[in-house]
């Protein structure tokens, strides 16, 4: 049996028994390449599920809209790597309880899916543990290392042309489950912290400040670069605070449910090379 | 006979619009992204795409728009008024969907006040469009009623020879005409055929939705709901289109001074038409996703008799989540009746 069959017959598994109310999965798409979210609330249409190469999405962020999970019911979600550790980070930051996300894990190998064994976010930690060691993607680090090499000027040069082309539609704030926010902080008028306005400052203001947002938070889904409607590699911004929260404080974002917040925690052996 | 303008005479074309004091926009590829913007020469251009990522819609409806300038003093307060550069501007190489988004905007921007923003810009401007020789699955102008090569909102359409040297050139009103007037020297008469344009198929009856939508019963349908499951409640269907016209006036700056700007909204965020209390007439992503159905394919219609879409299908092509306008009509569409 494929790893499809594997998981519509578990799916329907899930919710013919009750123990989840919901499956949230990826379905085919308008082209043969394109995969969508797709919602299936009863066994009799599991076979709209489909799993293969081409499901990249991290699907954690529709487990955060207020009201899906406050009945203490279960929802089972398919997930990447990636996803199981937003996951933990939601659960860190008490957005949920992850004893209500039933886990449908699978990796992407070789451009085909491939099965992960594990029902409950605690069940993946070894794995987790084991990506952490295998280090930061290096083919984000290649991209990345074209950055680093330029000077400040350059560097802020290039920013500035890639933030210039920003029509803050929020397509990456809306894709990402860190973004659980009820009311974002560039939404908030009284007092208007952030420019709404969409000129080069305004763009500025909003991928900065949402790259301090996700400072030790994101786990590089590339989510919000592949919803980018005019191509901005927010990857790479991620990419670069990923790298800090690791190189400085060892922190892999999303390794268990207990993890504290990195910029929320103290400990006494932290570097503090920026404090005079 | 018909006119000619050859590829290798494009430059000269360029030149001579340049002389005669046009700035020329055209689809321009750079930082991985095609938009409309200012060229020197031919060389710039990215002419042979289905069509650009950003819509000439910008260029007239900023993403922000300065209006003015004001400072609150002691015993008054001074304003002073950001009008827009009366440029004199060619937009060449414009695709007949977001030339005719033009076309179905001017009414909203002139019915009850004349937004000097937008007509100051329009009356300067002169839409030089190319008729399509290839489409790909997003697009849908034939299911709005337009065509590859509609001229609705172009002062000019050129149609691609088969041959490939150049283009027909057809001007469709006086603008154009007089636009052709400069070039005449570079423009051949000569009989030629134009290439084909694409089959694009017809993906929806819109009659059929008008008629769905017209039924108030179905204001309340379970519809919305499903069709919009999946909606994250970006902007980037709204913000991509041709013809979406939502802003919002902000004032920019401190307690004392600053600038009142015209921004882009989306009906898709949360906050739109959020009142000050509090209370949201539309607090769910269905009831905002029905509202952009409504308000094009209904509302607009009623209020200028056509509706505010014209087909180019970007709000699918570049939805995060592989939604969109046309999925939603196909399936209103195909409700049994």
């Amino acid at each position: 049996m494929g790893i499809q069959e594997q998981y519509r017959k578990e799916a329907a598994e899930l919710l013919s028994s009750g123990e989840v109310k919901l499956v949230i999965g990826y379905g085919e798409g308008s082209t043969a390449e394109r995969r969508r979210p797709v919602f299936v609330r009863s066994a009799e249409y599991v076979s709209r599920l489909v799993l293969d190469g081409s499901c990249v999405a991290n699907l954690s962020s529709y487990l955060v809209p207020e009201g899906l999970l406050s009945d203490g019911k279960k929802v089972a979600v398919f997930l990447k790597p990636d996803g199981i550790r937003s996951i933990n980070i939601l659960a860190a930051e008490s957005q949920l309880d992850p004893e209500q996300v039933v886990i449908l894990g699978f990796d992407i190998e070789g451009g085909q899916a491939a099965p992960l064994p594990g029902r409950k976010a605690s069940d993946f930690t070894a794995l987790i543990g084991s990506l952490k060691s295998a280090g930061l993607s290096p083919e984000l680090q290649k991209d990345a290392d074209r950055l680093e090499q330029m000077s400040a000027s350059e560097r802020f040069g290039y920013w500035k042309e890639q933030f210039s082309k920003c029509i803050k539609c929020y397509a990456c704030r809306q894709v990402c489950p860190m973004c659980y926010c009820r009311r974002c902080i560039v939404d908030v008028n009284q007092p208007q912290w952030i420019n709404t306005s969409s000129h080069t400052l305004g763009n500025f203001e909003w991928n900065i400040i949402r790259a301090f947002h996700l400072a030790g938070r994101c786990v590089s889904c590339g989510g919000c670069d592949r919803s980018c409607p005019v191509n901005i590699p927010l990857r790479l911004i991620n990419h670069r605070m990923a790298k800090e929260a690791l190189d400085t404080f060892g922190h892999y974002a999303g390794e268990s449910a207990e993890q504290q917040p990195v910029l929320a925690t103290f400990r006494q052996e932290d570097p503090e090379t920026f404090i005079l | 006979m018909t006119r000619i303008l050859l590829n290798s005479r494009l430059d000269d074309c360029l030149g001579a619009w340049r002389s005669a004091g046009f700035t020329v926009l055209a689809p321009v590829k750079r930082s991985d992204l095609t938009r409309f913007d200012e060229v020197q020469g031919a060389s710039e251009m990215s002419l042979d795409i289905v069509m650009p990522e950003r819509t000439i819609k910008e260029h007239f409806f900023l993403q922000t728009e300065p209006l003015i300038r004001y400072e609150i003093k002691k015993q008054q307060i001074e304003t002073e008024e950001m009008v827009p550069p009366e440029r004199k501007r060619i937009f060449f190489g414009v695709r007949p969907c977001d030339a005719a988004g033009l076309d179905i905007d001017d009414p909203l921007f002139g019915w009850d006040y004349k937004d000097d923003y937008w007509f100051r810009r329009r009356e300067k401007s002169v839409i030089v469009t190319i008729a399509c020789t290839s489409a790909d699955d997003f697009c849908m102008c034939t299911s709005v009623g337009l065509a590859p090569d509609s001229p609705k909102g172009s002062d000019v359409m050129l149609h691609p020879l088969l041959d490939g040297r150049g283009w027909l050139v057809v001007p469709h009103t006086d603008r154009g005409k007089a636009l052709l007037e400069p070039v005449s020297s570079i423009l051949l008469e000569e009989a030629a055929e134009p290439a084909p344009v694409p089959a694009v198929p017809v993906k929806f009856d819109v009659n059929n939705v008008m008629a769905w939508l017209a039924e108030p019963a179905n204001f309340e349908s379970q519809l919305w709901k499903e069709v919009s499951q999946r909606c994250i409640g970006c902007g980037s269907c709204t913000y991509l289109c041709p013809t979406c016209h939502c802003f919002d006036i902000q004032d920019e700056g401190d307690t004392y001074s600053g600038i009142r700007r015209k921004n882009w909204d989306s009906c898709s965020f949360a906050m739109f038409t959020m009142h000050t209390s509090g209370h949201n007439p539309r607090n769910t992503q269905s009831t905002r996703w029905r509202q952009r159905i409504m308000h094009k394919f209904n509302y607009y219609r009623g209020k200028f008799g056509v509706n505010s879409c014209s087909g180019c299908g970007r709000c699918t092509r570049q939805c995060p989540v592989d939604m969109g306008i046309t999925e939603t009509l196909h399936e209103i569409s195909n409700l049994p009746r």
